[in-house]
């Protein structure tokens, strides 16, 4: 489904992302760990398409075609998907608008005819109960006065209207106490599905307790030093970042050299 | 022919036309009173430090007729409101439903409207309003009596048809003790046709009266609107202005309140969507000349393409016009790199117990905003689209006419958002 080689990206002229391989196939969900700085939410922001990160060299194969090559809408239409670490607020747009705007964009992109607002509606009260947010939020203006739970699970809504087929979810568990993210696990759990593959971001293992990571990455300074499986996670748990630290001299090397 | 750019010629002009009411003594007195002060000031031109941001080059290089009394030749969309119709700036009875006891024309009424003509407007008025009080021949009068509500909404559609016409059109809403009204006025022409449109609404609100009242300029693409909505407030009365402007080639509005009675309080919505080579300038003034008043203001400007906009807002508080609570409030978004945007907030407060607020902005959409709603699929121009109606939303959503609300929705934001109102 996605195959990312050799991947090196700056921004602003300071190099980021050092030469990542990963490669990721349907139904897979793999967790990218790493210390704050790393490039963990650099590496979903190029996927994603954002502004403002300049790929030097590498490639991103997506279903067989060149990402690079797509803006980031087109991205969105041919499934990928990025819950924000920071969710955007946006005042004088309902969620619904937004969501309604976004279905009906992205079946113009698929020759599709736009959805009927009954269906709509039904679909999007459906998604709203499988994360657990209450009907009037949908009528609320995109984040606005959320907290940061409900701005989370709000990326889990977008996520299940939209059904992608890779959702990137960069640090969805960062600012959740317990029983948020739970309900967020369950939303992501719940999509999960042998076609849909995704990419979590995190920072702490705690997330991986409750979604289950097929593969566990560890990135330091834009490479990733160490793959394995979910006990990756524990035992980095256990042993701390300072464990890796051994594994990156060759990285280190590269950014000093930069 | 008015040769525009020679203020003598619209002195000896006045001397040939027929106007309504010649022979009513008050009215001739203040038309001639207006033309001693035009003979005064002339056209405004970017000497003057409230024109000085609006060139009036292309309105005074054209010439104008006075028009006469012509039938409607173009058709408006339905409406189930009550509506008149005006066409050049003379009512059209055959176009029109809703005219009442009181509801009428101008011309009508003029015996009716003598305490209240010109009573709210400036003391040193601008050319465009002397040549206004000078040539008023019609208009709508709106005249409630103590407690009377006119029930649902009245349209009034002002129709530009003739080329190089020039109408001054003067509109009276007397609003007294305890009644309430909700106003529609909208400036319609059609695309490609130059005329002059001078039109001035007078509102004048008893005690606890509530006037809501809408201005949309919808004028041609290569018209001249100047306009003056000047409205006296008494005790506890609530005036809701939204100046609306969306088309016309060069836009001057004044819009003027005068709290003159404690309680009085008045909200004063604008919104300026601008594309091409449009001009629009919006001076606003709020006088709080008693205590215990308040106002609110809210405009904002969507500029793209080559437009520019203007926006002057004036508070003034009296020495006595303590416990004042003033906001105002003017954001403008520039959506191309040639649009311009000029703001100049203006307090005087001559008192010391008061609160008064204000804020300007100039921006652009932020690109974090766009990048977030690319990401889940919706296309760069739907993307654009969504934020300028957030930007815009929250005047459009101080409308109180459905409407208007959906009509404003659509022209922003297209189909994007339409049905939504139903789903929720």
């Amino acid at each position: 489904m996605l195959k990312v080689t050799n991947l090196h990206a700056s921004i602003d002229g300071k190099s980021i992302l050092n030469g990542i391989n990963l490669e990721v196939k349907p139904g897979e969900v793999h967790a990218i760990m790493g210390p704050n700085g790393s490039g963990k939410s650099t590496l979903t922001n190029v996927i994603a398409g954002r502004d403002g990160y300049e790929v030097t060299q590498g490639s991103i194969e997506y279903l067989g075609n060149d990402l690079l090559e797509l803006a980031a809408e087109e991205r969105a239409c041919e499934g990928i998907f990025l819950a924000f670490q920071y969710p955007v607020e946006i005042p004088g747009v309902s969620n619904m608008a937004m969501l309604k705007a976004a279905m009906n964009s992205m079946r113009k992109y698929h020759g599709q005819e736009e959805i009927k607002a009954g269906d709509f509606l039904k679909l999007i009260r459906e998604k709203a109960d499988l994360v657990e947010m209450k009907h009037e939020f949908l009528k609320r203006a995109v984040n606005q006065g959320f907290s940061g739970g409900e701005k989370k699970r709000n990326e889990i809504l977008q996520m299940a209207m939209l059904e992608p087929k890779l959702a990137l979810l960069d640090e969805t568990d960062s600012g959740l106490d317990i029983d948020a993210l739970k309900t967020v696990s369950h939303g992501v759990n719940a999509l999960r599905s042998p076609e849909r593959s995704m990419i979590l971001v995190t920072h702490y293992q705690r997330l991986l307790d409750y979604i289950v990571p097929d593969y566990v990455h560890v990135l330091a300074n834009g490479k990733i030093v160490k793959s394995g499986d979910k006990s990756l996670a524990l035992e980095l748990e256990a042993k701390g970042y300072s464990w890796i630290e051994g594994m990156e001299d060759t990285a280190a090397a590269v950014q000093q050299a930069s | 022919m008015i040769t525009a750019n020679e203020n003598t010629s619209w002195i000896t002009a006045h001397a040939d036309v027929a106007l309504s009411g010649a022979n009513i003594a008050w009215l001739n007195q203040q038309r001639k009173s207006a033309l001693t002060q035009f003979e005064a000031v002339g056209l405004p031109g970017v000497r003057d430090e409230d024109w000085r941001y609006t060139n009036l080059r292309a309105l005074k290089s054209n010439d104008y007729a006075l028009t006469s009394a012509s039938s409607l030749n173009i058709e408006l969309a339905d409406t189930t409101n009550p509506r008149l119709v005006f066409v050049d700036g003379h009512l059209d009875q055959a176009a029109s439903t809703g005219l009442s006891d009181s509801v009428t024309s101008l011309k009508d009424s003029l015996e009716i409207v003598e305490a209240h003509f010109s009573s709210t407007l400036p003391k040193k008025p601008h050319g465009f309003t002397a040549l206004n009080t000078a040539y008023a021949h019609d208009g709508y009068v709106v005249h409630l009596k103590s407690g009377q509500v006119l029930e649902g909404v009245l349209e009034v559609v002002f129709v530009s048809q003739s080329a190089d016409a020039v109408s001054h059109t003067r509109n009276l809403i007397i609003a007294d003790a305890n009644t309430q009204c909700t106003i529609v006025e909208r400036h319609v022409g059609t695309h490609g046709t130059v005329y002059l449109n001078n039109v001035i609404t007078e509102v004048v609100a008893g005690d606890n009266a509530h006037v809501d009242h809408y201005k949309i300029q919808q004028e041609s693409n290569d018209a001249f609107h100047m306009g003056g909505v000047f409205i006296n407030q008494a005790k506890g009365a609530h005036v809701k202005s939204h100046n609306i402007a969306l088309s016309g080639l060069v836009t001057r509005n004044d819009i003027h309140s005068n709290l003159l009675g404690q309680g009085a309080h008045v909200e004063m919505n604008g919104l300026v969507i601008g594309q091409g080579r449009q001009h629009v300038d919006n001076h606003t003034e709020v006088n709080h000349a008693v205590p215990n008043c308040t106002s609110d203001e809210y405009y904002k400007t969507v500029l793209d393409d080559h437009s520019r906009s203007v926006f002057r807002g004036r508070i003034i508080v009296a020495k006595d016009a303590q416990l004042t609570n003033a906001d105002q409030q003017n954001n403008n978004l520039l959506l191309s790199k040639d649009a311009e945007a000029d703001c100049k907030p203006q307090l005087e407060i001559y008192a010391d117990d008061v609160k008064c607020s204000h804020g300007a902005t100039v921006g652009q959409l932020d690109p974090v905003s766009l990048f977030y709603l690319k990401s889940r699929g919706i296309d760069a121009k739907s993307a654009n689209a969504l934020l300028t109606f957030a930007f815009a939303n929250e005047v459009i959503e101080r409308i109180n006419v459905d409407s208007v609300r959906q009509e404003l929705t659509q022209i922003i934001a297209g189909e994007l958002l339409s049905g939504l109102e139903e789903l929720v």
